[in-house]
């Protein structure tokens, strides 16, 4: 049952190996009695030992999000993505492709890269201008007197990328699980239509939340809590996980709103050939993922207060902006709105047990010309202040895990999600471990 | 030979994407023959006299008559738009009478144009004009005129084109230039008229529809009688009708022309189905006070414009045509408070030239980089060989053979530029060359991008022509 300290250290390096039996048994047991349908014990959120398991079982294995092609559009443009103790590049080459590169030069290990995007021809290392080509070999290092040095030893290392309908996702798994391309045909015809290759960055925020990356997915995951974001509530229907049944008096008017809004839309898909149905498989397989298009308030057009459009122009071949959102989860560490006026990403990049950046994109139509077809302040109002709000939530349940008074309490009904992605992290970490 | 009428394949035509305004690449061009083909483009309005060569007689009361400019060029203008006609309906004493007459031609077909004119028997000169515009008439105008129309460039091309009555003129020339322009493209015309047989161009409208996939018409005639066998819609314009013709209205621009009734309620309406007001431009084609001032106001700015350029032109045509725009920031007439036209517009996606860098500006705007520069005519002058590199931040002139390595030279002459492979690989000797020519063997040091903005690598580059480097 539990991993034996005997495993030679070659065996992919892994930590558990490394790790004296007493805390491997004690962290393996952990896994073990998680309470299902409960919160995690707070060592999950407050234990370096585990976050380094994370950072090897879930962040080391499986394809995470990295960035949006409007990130990278041209040959040469990058991107930096950390996380725990990686850094990756995700460089746009020459063939239209993206590579991604270990950001450690083979010299002496230094960033490579100290930028969070930029664009660059070949790579070159700040520290003793170690020179590699956009594939990452090493073209050039100044060797005077060396008689040994081949350079075709000393290649930045590679990871694996996959672009799909312009999102770019990352593994540095030797082998990454297989069953991201079946994912990846589930979500692809959902968000094809707003031609994310015809977008561009309008504006892009970076927010450390003071607390464990799961605390910041498991919040994502339920809207138990909407009542604590006003103004996301103006357009997102706050009975959103909620079901016939479940409805408190104070939302029935809410509820019949949405289903209401929720039929018009599904005319509307049906008339544009859009797909709308909810695809639910969070923890019923390796690339976890839910996607559906929902419906919005007010108009049903965007995150504005009257629901109304926040960009004039529509994505892609999109014939309509009563779209209502097309909301994507992905396990570990992303989520997404896909609406007809705009997109937002969002990717969630461990720190260390207790810090996580959250990165949050809004993405136009490339021919909306700030200022005339969208103002920025507006458009990134409603996520702004929803992220300010959820970071808030996040760090009061980062102490909460603090505490020695904590212990893991019950997710609701209308938590299945969050219980869906715990699931799905366990279950991960105990495969890596076995 | 026998010709086979039947219909084979019902597969739709592929097509580029959007639409595109064909003056809009010739304007974006200044070589060759592209450049003769300026005159195609929408300029600023001009004064010109133009001759009736045909008159067509049009359902519904109303008349068209086909004009060319008498000095032989074509007429530029935009779908939409407007001229301004002197008619000497009192004959040449006293004052012409000017009237604003909607282009109802499509300006994809610039050597002729026409204008269409309904009879209205209580008025002051549609009258005179049917009984008087003829084949050999020459009359006096100005225009183009009007900020109602198609856009140059447009890659979602989907509208709804609403008219009533005679403000089918500018609808047509819309729907004229877009059939004959290649593109994707979905239109829907609804079309108001007061009686079955008084829709204009209702021939040629069915026959573009048959023909044309990206166009679909409507009629309706409103609250009047139904006459037996009509096949079209009845009843005024409702929130109902406009979701019957085009169910995803909210996703279209909306060109609208009509009496101003008929527009206060299509204004309503399309905010009930969700289009934006700014995805709505519209047309009076009402005689009331305040629409008759706005025509006037614009004419008169367009006449003192086009005085302008009369001026300008005369004093030298060449210099006039060569200062037209030719960037793909294309000007919409916008007449502000001042009443000056200015230019503005959006740059097309394709061609659009590479956002100059703050380096590249200062090498393209002014053409002669040195001038703000200081002199290097000053500079001490260093080595040997047949060119000069000055390097204006040093203040140095150096001489270079053409086989001689640019960064070695400068190096030798104590230029500080940082460098390491020496061989195009890293970029990092990267610098602004702000004139003259050079041969670069670079091997993935340097993108395309940024020799485009005026960079280069001096490592691997040899000077072929007296240069001004930054650095």
């Amino acid at each position: 049952m539990t991993a034996s300290v005997n495993v030679p250290l070659n065996s992919r390096g892994k930590l558990a190996a490394t790790l004296p039996a007493e805390q491997l048994a004690e962290i393996t047991a952990l896994f073990e009695f998680r309470r299902t349908g409960h919160s995690l014990d707070a060592p999950f959120y407050t234990d370096s030992t585990i976050f380094k398991i994370d950072m090897e079982a879930i962040f080391g294995q499986h394809w995470i999000f990295a960035a949006s092609t409007a990130e990278l559009p041209e040959p040469g443009d990058y991107v930096t993505v950390d996380y725990g103790p990686y850094s990756l590049i995700v460089l746009r080459n020459d063939d239209g492709g993206v590579n991604i590169l270990h950001n450690v030069c083979r010299h002496r290990g230094a960033r490579v890269l100290t930028d969070a995007a930029g664009t660059t021809g070949n790579l070159v290392c700040g520290y003793h201008s170690w020179t590699y080509s956009p594939e990452g070999n090493l073209i050039h290092a100044s060797a005077p007197g060396e008689t040994k040095f081949d350079k075709g030893c000393f290649g930045l290392k590679r990871a694996h990328g996959r672009e799909v309908a312009g999102l770019i996702f990352a593994c540095i798994a030797d082998e990454p699980p297989a069953d991201f391309d079946e994912t990846a045909k589930i979500f692809e015809p959902y968000l094809a239509p707003h031609d994310l290759s015809k977008t561009k960055i309008a504006y892009q925020q970076n927010i450390i939340e003071e607390g464990n990356w799961k605390l910041v997915m498991e919040n994502n995951r339920e809207c138990y809590h909407c009542d604590g974001h006003p103004e996301l509530a103006c357009s997102l229907f706050p009975t959103w996980g909620l079901t016939e049944g479940l409805i408190p008096a104070h939302l029935q008017e809410v509820w019949d709103r949405n289903k209401e809004a929720q039929s018009t839309l599904e005319d509307r898909c049906r008339r544009y050939g859009l797909p709308y149905e909810v695809v639910e498989q969070l923890d019923t397989r390796i690339a976890g993922i839910r996607i559906s298009r929902e419906s919005l308030d007010g108009d049903g057009e965007s995150f504005s207060p009257d629901g109304h459009r926040l960009s004039k122009k529509l994505l892609g071949d999109l014939r309509d902006f009563r779209l209502g959102r097309c909301s994507m989860h992905l396990q570990p560490n992303s989520w997404f709105h896909f609406l007809g006026d705009h997109v937002v990403t969002f990717g969630v990049f461990p720190i260390n047990e207790h810090q996580t950046l959250v990165r949050t994109t809004w993405l136009v139509a490339d021919d909306a010309v700030e200022g005339i077809d969208y103002d920025p302040e507006k458009l990134t109002y409603t996520w702004k202040q929803t992220n300010l709000q959820d970071k808030a939530f996040v760090e009061l349940c980062q102490q909460g895990a603090g505490s020695p008074a904590y212990e893991p309490g019950p997710y609701m009904k209308s938590e299945y999600q969050v219980e869906a992605f715990i699931n799905w992290y366990v279950q991960r970490v105990q495969e890596h471990l076995a | 030979m026998i010709e086979v009428l039947t219909e084979t394949g019902t597969q739709e035509p592929q097509r580029i994407r959007g639409l595109e305004m064909p003056w809009n690449r010739v304007m974006g061009s200044n070589e060759g023959a592209a450049r003769a083909a300026h005159a195609l483009g929408p300029w600023h309005p001009q004064e010109f006299m133009a001759e009736c060569v045909e008159t067509v007689p049009e359902a519904g009361g109303m008349m068209t008559f086909v004009f060319r400019r008498c000095d032989g060029a074509p007429l530029a203008f935009r779908a939409g738009q407007y001229v301004n006609v002197a008619f000497p309906v009192n004959g040449e004493e006293p004052e012409p009478v000017d009237r604003s007459y909607s282009l109802s031609s499509s300006p994809t077909e610039p050597w002729t144009f026409n204008i269409t004119v309904k009879c209205d028997p209580t008025g002051l000169v549609s009258p005179w004009v049917h009984a008087n515009v003829k084949p050999g008439t020459v009359l006096e105008m100005l225009g183009p005129v009007g900020a109602f129309h198609l856009p140059d460039a447009d890659r979602r091309a989907r509208y709804l084109l609403l008219a009533a009555g005679a403000g089918i003129t500018p609808i047509m020339s819309m729907v004229r230039t877009i059939h004959s322009l290649p593109g994707q493209a979905d239109v829907v015309v609804l079309y108001h008229g007061a009686a079955a047989g008084g829709f204009a161009f209702h021939k040629e409208l069915a026959y573009t529809a048959s023909v044309d996939s990206r166009v679909k018409v409507f009629y309706s005639l409103g609250d009047r009688s139904i006459p037996d066998g009509w096949e079209g819609l009845s009843g005024r314009l409702t929130a109902a009708m406009l979701e019957e013709v085009a169910p995803d209205a909210n996703g279209r621009q909306v060109y609208a022309c009509g009496p101003e009734g008929y527009l206060n309620t299509a204004t309503e309406l399309l905010k009930k189905v969700g289009v934006d007001d700014t995805s709505i431009y519209m047309e009076f084609f009402s005689g009331d006070r305040q629409t008759l001032l706005e025509y006037q106001a614009e004419v008169a700015l367009a006449a003192d414009f086009a005085e302008g350029i009369a001026e300008e032109i005369a004093e030298s045509a060449e210099d006039y045509y060569e200062s037209q725009p030719t960037a793909f920031g294309l000007y919409e007439p916008v007449y502000d408070a001042d009443g000056t036209l200015e230019a503005s517009g959006l740059p097309l996606e394709i061609v659009a030239p590479e956002a100059p860098g703050s380096d590249a500006s200062a090498e393209s705007a002014g053409g002669e980089p040195e001038a703000a520069s200081p002199d290097a005519s000053s500079f001490d002058t260093v080595g040997t060989g047949s060119l000069t590199m000055s390097f204006m931040r040093t203040g140095i002139n150096v001489r270079i053979e053409p086989s001689e390595r640019i960064l070695e030279v400068a190096h030798r002459a104590g230029v500080r530029i940082g460098a390491n492979c020496k061989e195009g690989m890293c970029g990092s000797c990267k610098v602004v060359k702000l004139s003259g020519e050079i041969e670069m063997n670079h091997q993935g040091g340097i993108r395309a991008r940024e020799i485009s903005a005026g960079k280069f690598l001096p490592c691997c580059s040899t000077a072929r022509t007296d240069m001004v480097i930054d650095a």
